[in-house]
């Protein structure tokens, strides 16, 4: 019995551990090509999540609702890069750290003030019943979750590797000013790392907000826990955010099970301090050497 | 002199105000919040000294406030602490619990930091809201004011404390800032490298500045729990931080004034949303300023067009907002966005910043004079050289993943001599300095200085232990003056203990430490550009810079890596000079050098190098004709092939 309650927990803990590695993907895409993450995503994807509610509200179908709310998702990827971001990359200053803060703050009383404060459910095209896999019962909108993620993420690995645009991406995150050089604009690279990013930002608000609800403060609750995998796993380290993604949920699940739901993000917290002065570069990233 | 003193004055007038303010106007409203803005002031200082100071974005300052006032709070609750105690108990908990995390964070750089800082600050806030035992949880803790030595302090009693408080915190961050330690800091920004291998810890600078930041920042949580007498872990989390960022962000980086005038904004801000007319004024200014600085700077193109515009449309925006939005409380977080969003954009040194500028162009003052420089014999004694080892390499490796940049190198370098490393480009010469000079650990092989081992991979301890060196690709502390840069490296003069710095009362020994870098800088010829920025320094200004630098560390080792590289050839000349008479004052010198004509004027003894190994060394004319650095420079001709065919196989066509 007790054994299986601590499946459930970790089972249930991991594939939402899952979202939070796709909006980690989402900090790879654009660190890659600029060096520069967006520590307004937790707003994106918030904001993403009303926007798509919206559009079910006014009537649209679900399945023209995904891509709606992607668009959208990657259009405020795009202003933050442009706002946000391009002035401090040509300034080569870290100013983009404060600057996506406070485009995050703006969105965020936005949706305060367009949406309201309050939490609101987020229909789910899938029926409430679950499925049993070793006795763990899992809920068709989990099986989604898992599906979408893997599904976007290993779709923009097509086509970074298959397509001419992928490829340029590629080598602007690897060496920008050789890019340059060979004809590459570095800059309309980098906007399309945000415009896909903020994409991934919108459908992993598509995806999570049938189990958490939409509220203004699912963002600050997500980009929390995004940095901590995106950190921990590595800024380079493609799909290793998945596995730290679902180990993360899996470990919040069961502290907040087992000391209290207060303390849900606290191990996960620490481990994040702790990995970050035992390996910088994250558990599958690439140590660099330091040259003169 | 008059420069100071109007410093000075604009400070004591300032508490002067502060002071007396309270004594002219009996409103309890007022006083309220003169007494915040005196605790967010020192708030704002300690954040100021990673935000602005280290340059790194801090976002776990407001939970040292935060512990701090609970530290105070169940200090008075629980133990019955006087004010005195708990108000030191809140700033131990910031002092220790800043270098606990600084450790770990202080490793990270820009958004790794930032994401640290940002997980303490949540993980303080669970911490605080979850040990209900201790802090009362999400109810809250209330605590009574405790008397100061006795005496009940009314409202207005308090406040003076506080404004004495952050007197005293102002003095001692001047005068700790303008000293070498804040110097320190200021350079390791530039160059963390060059810190280190100038022989001051960059990591235990950064540690202790943020510890100081962190204190501060506790000590503000004190004050704040007895003004408040309400705790709340709520009062504690982000939206706070960002608020406080703002503060010293708009107030101005690296200025304690920038500190005190961003604590105002933040203390004024409540009253700016609630009153629809002052809003809608401050917000009209804000526009109009935006305006006019952006139609300036783009027509006389000294903005981008986006640095001039963004600001526009951000203010605009607000104009636009306030007079559609019916509550401007409501849009109160998206009100300082945009606000902040227009200041970092357009005005990125703040508003201090601004006005220091303007503030210099209306009060023309000269610098105070330089002193004297000191007497060369002072500042570098002569050591007689008596040709013992000095550094000795027994078969030394450092490979890079299959490259064997260095394989089995051993060579002893004399004391009193200029020892030539010499080779083509990739034959490992940077690499020997760079693993002697401790950026490097080596892969295997012993390095020994006048006997005892050299400490292995740390530039700092290498430093320390007489090696100096300079760089092929500079790094110069590019913001600092061409003096200061000698006197953050300057060795042997700074030993007033830090009370007495912190004091103020060690102004004889910078003096001196300034006749001595101004004798380094006139020995390379650079006395009259000792007020020159370094970036604005000419190319081979900034060369022989740095040999200065390096030499202000009185080593015994001094290693020179490419110092002719790109210099016009009067100054070529000019260095060649200058290394001897360093040379002669008994200074024993490595050289690494691609001008032969270099080498061959200074060097008593020179190693060639080729694939990480030695293949010559003797004097400069032995080894010119040595068949082995012909082939290594030139490489082979017909004739060596058909000479060395016995024992070789033939090469493919």
């Amino acid at each position: 019995m007790n054994l299986q309650i601590i499946g459930q927990m970790a089972v249930s803990g991991a594939l939402m551990g899952m979202v939070y590695a796709l909006i980690a993907y989402g900090f790879q895409l654009t660190y890659a090509t600029s060096k520069s993450i967006n520590f307004g995503q937790g707003e994106l994807v918030m904001v993403s999540a009303f926007f798509s509610l919206t559009l079910l509200d006014l009537g649209v179908p679900f399945w023209l609702m995904v891509p709606g709310g992607l668009v959208f998702g990657a259009l405020l990827g795009l202003l933050v890069e442009r706002a946000g971001v391009r002035l401090a990359l040509e300034e080569k200053s870290e100013g983009w750290v404060l600057l996506t803060i406070i485009i995050g703050l703006f969105f965020f009383s936005a949706a305060e003030n367009i949406w309201g404060r309050d939490d609101r459910p987020f229909p789910s095209p899938f029926s409430p019943d679950s499925v049993q896999v070793f006795g763990v019962d899992i809920t068709r909108q989990e099986i989604a979750v898992a599906v979408g993620v893997l599904a976007i993420m290993g779709l923009i690995e097509i086509f970074k590797r298959r397509t001419l645009l992928g490829k340029a991406f590629e080598a602007v995150s690897a060496d920008r000013d050789a890019a340059e050089l060979m004809g590459i604009s570095a800059t309309r690279t980098v906007m399309l790392s945000y415009a896909l990013s903020g994409g991934v930002a919108a459908v992993a608000g598509i995806l999570v907000s049938p189990i958490t609800t939409v509220g203004p403060t699912m963002a600050s609750a997500l980009i929390l826990k995004a940095f901590s995998v995106a950190v921990v796993a590595g800024l380079d380290s493609g799909f290793g955010v998945v596995l730290i993604g679902m180990a993360l949920g899996a470990l919040e699940s069961l502290a907040s099970f087992y000391i209290g739901s207060g303390w849900r993000e606290a191990p996960g917290l620490m481990l994040l301090i702790l990995a970050l002065a035992v390996r910088p570069t994250g558990v599958f990233g690439k140590a660099g050497i330091r040259k003169v | 002199m008059k420069r100071l003193l109007l410093i000075r004055g604009a400070e004591l007038a300032l508490f002067a105000l502060l002071a007396t303010v309270p004594l002219l106007v009996a409103n309890a409203y007022a006083l309220a919040l003169l007494t915040l803005l005196a605790i967010y002031g020192i708030l704002l200082i300690g954040l100021d000294v990673t935000v602005g100071y280290l340059g790194q974005i801090n976002l776990g300052h407001v939970a040292f406030l935060g512990l701090g006032a609970y530290a105070a709070g169940i200090g008075v609750t629980r133990f019955g602490l006087g004010m005195p105690s708990a108000l030191a108990a809140a700033t131990a908990v910031g002092l220790v619990l800043g270098s606990l995390l600084a450790l770990p964070a202080l490793r990270l750089e820009g958004p790794q930091f930032a994401l640290a800082t940002l997980s303490f600050t949540a993980l303080s806030f669970t911490f605080l809201n979850e040990m209900e035992g201790l802090t009362g949880g999400a109810q809250g803790l209330s605590l009574t004011r405790p008397p100061l030595f006795g005496h009940d302090l009314s409202p207005q009693g308090f406040y003076w404390l506080c404004t004495v408080l952050l007197a005293c915190v102002w003095m001692i961050m001047r005068n700790l800032l303008s000293s070498q330690w804040g110097r320190a800091i200021e350079a390791l920004r530039d160059s963390p490298i060059a810190t280190d291998a100038m022989g001051v810890g960059v990591y235990r600078h950064k540690v202790a500045a943020f510890a100081l930041g962190s204190a501060l920042g506790g000590l503000a949580g004190g004050l704040y729990a007895f003004n408040f007498q309400y705790l709340q872990p709520q009062s504690f989390v982000y939206d706070l931080m960002v608020i406080l960022l703002m503060g010293v962000v708009l107030g101005g980086r690296k200025s304690l004034w920038g500190a005190f005038v961003g604590a105002s904004i933040v203390v004024l801000l409540p009253n700016l949303l609630s009153n629809r007319l002052i809003f809608q004024a401050v917000s009209g200014l804000g526009l109009l300023m935006a305006l006019v600085s952006g139609i300036r700077g783009l027509l006389r193109k000294t903005t981008r067009p986006f640095q001039a515009l963004a600001p526009i449309v951000s203010m605009g925006l607000l104009v636009g907002g306030g007079l559609l939005v019916a509550n401007t409380e409501d849009w109160r977080k998206g009100i300082f966005a945009l606000m902040l969003f227009s200041v970092v954009v357009g005005l990125p040194e703040g508003l201090m910043g601004f006005a220091a500028r303007f503030l210099v162009r209306l009060f023309r003052v000269a610098p105070a004079p330089l002193p004297a420089p000191s007497s060369l014999d002072e500042v570098l004694p002569s050591r007689p050289a008596d040709g013992s080892t000095l550094l000795e390499l027994i078969d030394l490796k450092r490979h890079f993943g299959g490259v064997k940049a260095v394989d089995g190198l051993s060579m002893t370098v004399r004391s009193g001599q200029i020892h030539g490393l010499i080779g083509p480009n990739g034959s490992g010469k940077s690499t020997v300095v760079n693993v002697i000079s401790g950026l490097y650990p080596p892969s295997s092989g012993r390095m020994l200085l006048r006997g005892k081992p050299l400490p292995l991979g740390s530039l700092y301890r290498a430093a320390r232990s007489g090696v100096a060196r300079t760089f092929q690709n500079l790094q110069l502390f590019s913001e600092l003056t061409a003096i200061e840069n000698v006197l953050v490296a300057l060795n042997g003069v700074y030993r007033s203990p830090l009370p007495l710095v912190l004091l103020g009362m060690a102004r004889a020994e910078e003096r001196h430490a300034r006749a001595d870098a101004l004798a380094l800088l006139e020995l390379m010829g650079l006395k009259d550009q000792a007020r020159t920025k370094a970036k604005d320094l000419t190319y081979g200004a900034q060369r022989f810079l740095e040999i200065a630098r390096a030499l202000a560390r009185r080593p015994d080792l001094l290693i020179l890596d490419e110092p002719a590289a790109g210099l016009a050839h009067p100054d070529v000349l000019q260095l060649i000079e200058t290394i001897r008479r360093v040379h002669q004052r008994g200074i024993s010198i490595i050289l690494i050098e691609h001008h032969m004509d270099v080498v061959s004027e200074l060097c008593t003894v020179v190693t060639v190098l080729d694939g990480g190994r030695v293949i010559a060394e003797g004097s400069p004319e032995d080894v010119k004709r040595h068949p082995k650095v012909v082939e290594a420079y030139l490489g082979q001709t017909d004739r060596d092939r058909e000479a060395a065919a016995p024992d070789a196989p033939p090469l493919p066509a």
